[in-house]
């Protein structure tokens, strides 16, 4: 029985299913916001959904050799991104669920998305997705710093390492991003969020014009499904992660709505009016400007603001 | 008609190369993309690797040093995928039929699904032959 | 004192052709034997820099043209060698003193024909490797070897 309740929190809701569609839409929003303000027409609500289905109906290209890192490094990163979303979409549900530690392993599991486009690129066998797989891993290094920062700055506030408990104090005493360090740390916060979605400014791992898609520039049929696939789920997922560390003041469903959207249109907007960043200038933008602020939060959080 | 094919119409993805043209049909392919006639409301993307690509717009002449590329190209993308010669030098080399270089048309060396003349072809030109390449999927 | 007076004074009787064509272009003839020096001196002695090089298929023989250009002042000086005959045409390679005219001499090569004697490395560079051996496309008297009759009749 637990079993069953097991796969269909997984695999249905709010797992890879429920976020998988969620995080489409939120994509669609993102294209059609994109569009408006370029002062077009965009495209409909269902193209995400279309795309997928096509791309899962096309053939399935594998080059030299190294068939099976390559056809299993997007599964990887798929499972990884969909055990995330259900664990906070359950612990948003109802609190109890919650594990100890749990919000050290919702910090791990992100990173395996990450990493599952740098085992593919590398298994492709190609110069360029090589280049694409090395500027991930120098972004994965660049952003993971301050994001893990902000994230020991809500540590310190609160005191706990259960995403429950983190919820419970926010209840009680407000939004974390209501007091000083925690602005902070919700907007370095918001920055690496941007970086892990592969976001302009800071795509420079798929950058389309330069290196011909980078990290995917191999993969073809359901393979780059799975990938587009873990997108949309991280889509939903990481907005998640940032209403429960900062934003958990109050949490009835319409507030959380309201909340993921405005996230969502603070990606956007950052997205389409910004250039896209050389991987020195990300790294110096993370390392120089970034950490120290999220150092600076987490004294302040130290300090008791 | 397969479900496979319906979302193929509904969202091809396309990737333009460009074999020793002169770059005014590549202009008017980026027209396309613009607000002005914005084929994005059809699902067309222009997407940077050709094993993503849906359909493949050559533009230019192919000359002979060309060829073995074109081919190896055309072999490269995800089946199935439409080739599609935009510009008149693609589809019948125009005024270089004669010049030394040149060999063989297009639709000699790869099977082209539609042409679409002009020089350069206006992007309504292009929008209805990128829908009429699409039609001729759906009668399989 | 300017390049143009610094070119005669250098080369003086073997000039044998000065023609200020505009105020910004000066073309002169100099005998072919003597390319290589003056480019040695155009470019070592007055900063002139090789804009590019270009040849002609006239009817006594195929003509050469070196044009340099002196950013400083704007005025490019066109440095014309003639080769006579059009049986195995020959002139010295200026890639000694040029980099860049490697590239540029093998293109005329092979189009032309002009043999570039002690160039390091004469091959294709835009036709394809295996094309037929004394088929010079951009002389006069080239005939493209497959026919195209029905499209001639448009």
């Amino acid at each position: 029985m637990i079993v069953f309740k097991t796969l269909f929190l997984y695999l249905v809701f709010p797992g890879f299913l429920f976020a998988a569609s969620v995080g489409m839409l939120a994509g669609w929003v993102e294209r059609k916001l994109a569009a408006r303000i370029q002062y077009r027409v965009g495209p409909p609500w269902y193209q995400n959904f279309l795309d997928i289905i096509k791309l899962s109906g096309k053939e399935i290209v594998v080059p030299g050799g190294k068939a099976f890192t390559f056809l299993a490094a997007p599964f990887f990163g798929l499972a990884a991104s969909s055990l995330v979303a259900a664990m906070l979409g359950e612990a948003i549900r109802t609190r109890e669920v919650s594990f100890s530690f749990d919000l050290i392993i919702a910090v791990y599991l992100l990173i395996i998305p990450a990493v599952s486009l740098i085992i593919g690129a590398f298994s492709s066998q190609n110069p360029l997705a090589s280049v694409g797989g090395s500027r991930e891993m120098k972004m994965v290094l660049a952003y993971e710093l301050p994001f893990i920062l902000s994230i020991a700055t809500v540590i310190i506030k609160t005191g706990y390492l259960r995403i429950a408990d983190v919820l419970n104090y926010q209840l009680s005493n407000g939004s974390i991003a209501a007091s000083p360090s925690g602005c902070i740390a919700f907007i370095v916060a918001l920055l690496c969020i941007q970086a892990k979605l592969g976001f302009v400014p800071f795509d420079a791992a798929e950058a389309e014009q330069e290196i011909m898609c980078g990290t995917l520039i191999e993969y073809s049929g359901l393979p780059l499904a799975i990938f587009r696939l873990s997108h949309f789920v991280l889509l939903f997922a990481l907005p998640l992660f940032l209403i429960i560390l900062f934003l958990s003041g109050t949490l009835s469903i319409f507030s959380i709505i309201i909340k993921y959207l405005l996230i969502l249109v603070a990606i956007i907007l950052i997205k389409n009016t910004n250039p896209r960043l050389r991987i020195d200038q990300a790294l110096r933008f993370f390392w120089k400007l970034l950490t120290p602020i999220a150092v600076l939060g987490a004294v302040l959080a130290f300090l008791g603001k | 008609m397969s479900i496979r094919i319906k979302a193929l119409t509904k969202s091809p993805w396309v990737f333009h190369a460009s074999a020793a043209s002169c770059n005014n049909c590549d202009i008017e392919i980026l027209d396309c993309f613009t607000p002005r006639f914005d084929v994005e409301r059809f699902g067309v993307q222009l997407i940077g690797s050709v094993r993503h690509a849906d359909a493949i717009l050559f533009t230019g002449v192919v000359n002979k040093k060309d060829i073995p590329l074109v081919k190896k190209l055309y072999e490269q993308a995800a089946k199935p995928c439409l080739v599609i010669a935009v510009g008149v030098c693609a589809c019948s080399q125009h005024m270089f039929r004669f010049s030394y270089n040149v060999v063989e048309p297009l639709d000699k060396i790869l099977p082209v699904t539609a042409y679409i003349p002009g020089c350069p072809p206006k992007p309504e030109a292009i929008i209805a032959g990128l829908v009429k390449a699409l039609g001729t999927l759906k009668k399989k | 004192m300017n390049s143009s007076e610094r070119i005669k004074e250098k080369f003086g009787s073997k000039i044998e052709n000065w023609q200020e064509h505009s105020k910004n272009r000066i073309y002169f003839t100099l005998d072919k034997a003597y390319v290589r020096e003056a480019a040695d001196f155009l470019f070592k002695d007055l900063g002139l820099r090789l804009a590019t090089a270009t040849a002609s298929d006239l009817p006594a023989g195929f003509e050469m043209i070196y044009h340099y250009s002196d950013d400083k002042t704007g005025v490019i000086y066109s440095l014309r060698a003639f080769i006579k005959g059009k049986e195995s045409p020959e002139i010295d390679s200026i890639s000694t003193v040029f980099k860049a005219a490697e590239w540029i001499e093998r293109e005329i090569w092979e189009l032309f024909g002009i043999n570039f004697k002690n160039h390091p490395d004469l091959r294709h560079l835009l036709l394809v490797d295996d094309w037929p051996e004394n088929e010079y496309p951009m002389r006069k008297n080239y005939k493209k070897p497959h026919e195209k009759k029905e499209q001639d009749k448009c």
